[in-house]
């Protein structure tokens, strides 16, 4: 890590809001920054995940939303010239230079993208069970309680059950979507990472997504970054907003309950972009 | 003039700018047309000449070669030379039909693994080596075929003293496969979306397993049909097999022995003085077409099979 760019990066570190009813934190984040060839990307993000909450990350384009969550899971490791700095713990140990390995934090940290993308060549049944096998799951048993308890998990059993060797494409949007949900939660994560999971999505499909995120917390922590803030008010708890800075660099603005991000922030600016004034 | 007394008329409406447009696309329109209906004619003449030659050659192909494929013998029988007394004792191309196929599997098993997982590499590696590697196939590929011939001869029938031989002439044509599967597996590797190859990852797959599992099954209706490409190509090429496989008139399929092939025993009763033999030629022309097609046509079908299944 050069030099420079962690003295930049160390600048400034806020504090995040202790709040006692708050759990113990799954993962936390110390001054995270990430930079592409030395552009910073986003910075100064500090604050903790707690456990079995909805945390929603929240900005205007560009403010390095998911870039900042791709960080979590080490998504930025294979792209060239991409840089992390400052410290995520997940229950903590230190991602990126801790007792660790990467396939490992991946099985922990589930990831659930954009775009449904279940793999084209693989029926439901495989799809669902995919991960398991990358990781060297072969017995049978196994395979099928997985599948058949991240398919219930996901909201998608009752509906594909009995075509279960069907090709995954055949489903509709917002079924594909949970379908990569389920393939994510077969692995038992800790945390999952959600990418606007429903920005591909039509209401309806979406509205059930959002059920299952409340059902969801109860097993696992989630991340969600989201472009719509009816629905980070609605489903998260805790709410991190990110703006872009003068540099063009997204930075934390601030982090908070979503009940007071969204009724009595700190900053005017987070009041301005969750009152629509822009963004 | 009378149209611009028209045009600088005040129109009621304040629809000047499209009033203006919409006559002037009125008085263009019966140009427009005129030339439309050149272009369509000129189309039409340069799918003519491009037909004609093609037809007639099917028509020559089937009217003097379907005699030929007809006799059972044809299939089954060695070659024969015809003499004053039979003059039309051709017997038959077994040993060539055999030899192509022989040929272009032992080309296959060489070079389809090789092919596919340089490919693989070449999508998904930024290394000097991969770009070298992918130099030297696409220059592979502009090579002309009989370089390959001359290196199987040089090398494998000289150098290692293995003879004219099928498993010579294999190698030749597998070198001429080889550039074809590189660069098709590349692209159809490179096609596949990056966001299946991240989602992959982040279910903890290792980078191998993401390319063996996801990327190269999501790849495979490219990768055939670059296979099947490759295959058509060498089936026909006569050149490469001309210096090394001995024209065998045996039926073996030991790769040590020497064979004959389609395009060989075109080129060898094609230079013959008995007319007989110049006629077989047709018949060997006509198999060797239908193989390819059959090949291509069959890629085509699994492949749409496979689209439809996603």
């Amino acid at each position: 890590m050069d030099q420079e760019f962690m003295a930049q990066v160390e600048t400034k570190v806020v504090a995040p809001t202790e709040s006692p009813e708050r759990g113990a934190a799954a993962m936390q984040l110390k001054g995270v920054a990430v930079s592409f060839h030395g552009r910073v990307a986003v910075r100064d993000c500090t604050f903790d995940v707690t456990k079995n909450r909805v945390t929603s990350l929240i900005g205007p384009s560009g403010s390095g939303k998911t870039t900042l969550l791709r960080a979590l899971n080490r998504l930025h490791d294979l792209t060239p010239g991409a840089k992390v700095a400052g410290q995520i713990l997940l229950e903590g140990t230190d991602i990126y230079r801790g007792d660790i390995t990467v396939t490992e934090l991946r099985t922990r940290v589930g990831m659930v993208f954009q775009r449904p993308n279940p793999f084209p060549t693989m029926s439901i049944y495989e799809n669902a069970v995919s991960g398991l096998r990358f990781n060297g799951v072969k017995k049978k048993s196994i395979l099928d309680e997985a599948a058949e308890t991240s398919l219930k998990s996901a909201a998608l059993w009752d509906s594909v059950q009995s075509r279960l060797k069907v090709a995954a494409s055949n489903l509709s949007g917002g079924e594909q979507q949970r379908l990569c949900i389920a393939r994510a939660l077969a692995m038992d994560p800790e945390v999952l990472l959600m990418d606007e999971p429903t920005s591909a999505l039509d209401p309806i499909a979406t509205l059930k997504i959002e059920e299952l995120m409340t059902e969801l917390k109860k097993r696992v922590t989630v991340i969600i970054v989201t472009h719509n803030m009816q629905q980070a008010a609605r489903i998260s708890d805790d709410c991190a907003f990110l703006l872009m800075g003068e540099d063009r660099a997204g930075e934390l603005i601030e982090f908070d309950t979503t009940e007071k991000i969204f009724n009595n922030p700190i900053d005017p600016r987070t009041l301005d972009y969750t009152l629509g004034r822009f963004g | 003039m009378s149209d611009m007394t028209e045009l600088v008329e005040p129109v009621e409406t304040g629809h000047q700018m499209r009033d203006e447009i919409r006559s002037i696309s009125e008085r263009s329109r019966a140009r427009r047309q005129v030339r439309s209906r050149i272009m369509v004619v000129l189309c039409a003449l340069a799918l003519l000449v491009t037909a004609v030659p093609l037809v007639l050659l099917l028509f020559q192909l089937f009217n003097r070669g379907l005699p030929v494929v007809l006799h059972i013998g044809f299939y089954t029988q060695l070659p024969q030379t015809p003499s004053l007394i039979a003059p039309n004792a051709t017997g038959g191309v077994s040993n060539a039909i055999l030899g192509t196929l022989v040929l272009t599997l032992y080309a296959s098993v060489m070079a389809i693994p090789v092919g596919v997982l340089v490919g693989v590499y070449l999508a998904e590696s930024d290394s000097k080596l991969a770009a070298t590697l992918r130099v030297i196939s696409q220059t592979m590929a502009g090579a002309p075929s009989i370089l390959m011939g001359l290196f199987a001869f040089s090398f494998i029938v000289r150098d290692l003293h293995v003879g004219f031989s099928a498993i010579a002439g294999s190698f030749a044509l597998a070198v001429l496969m080889l550039p074809v599967i590189v660069i098709s597996s590349e692209i159809a590797v490179r096609g596949v979306p990056h966001t299946l190859r991240e989602a992959g990852l982040a279910l903890g797959a290792k980078p191998h397993k993401v390319s063996m599992k996801i990327v190269l099954p999501a790849a495979v209706t490219g990768i055939v049909t670059g296979i099947i490409l490759a295959i058509s190509r060498a089936i026909g090429e006569t050149a490469p097999v001309l210096l090394v496989i001995g024209g065998g008139y045996i039926n073996s399929w030991k790769p040590l022995d020497p064979v004959s092939a389609l395009p060989l025993s075109i080129y060898e009763n094609a230079k013959s003085e008995w007319p007989s033999l110049r006629t077989e030629v047709w018949g060997i022309a006509l198999v060797l077409v239908v193989f390819v097609f059959v090949l291509s046509l069959s890629a085509r079908i699994w492949a749409s099979r496979k689209q439809q299944a996603r």
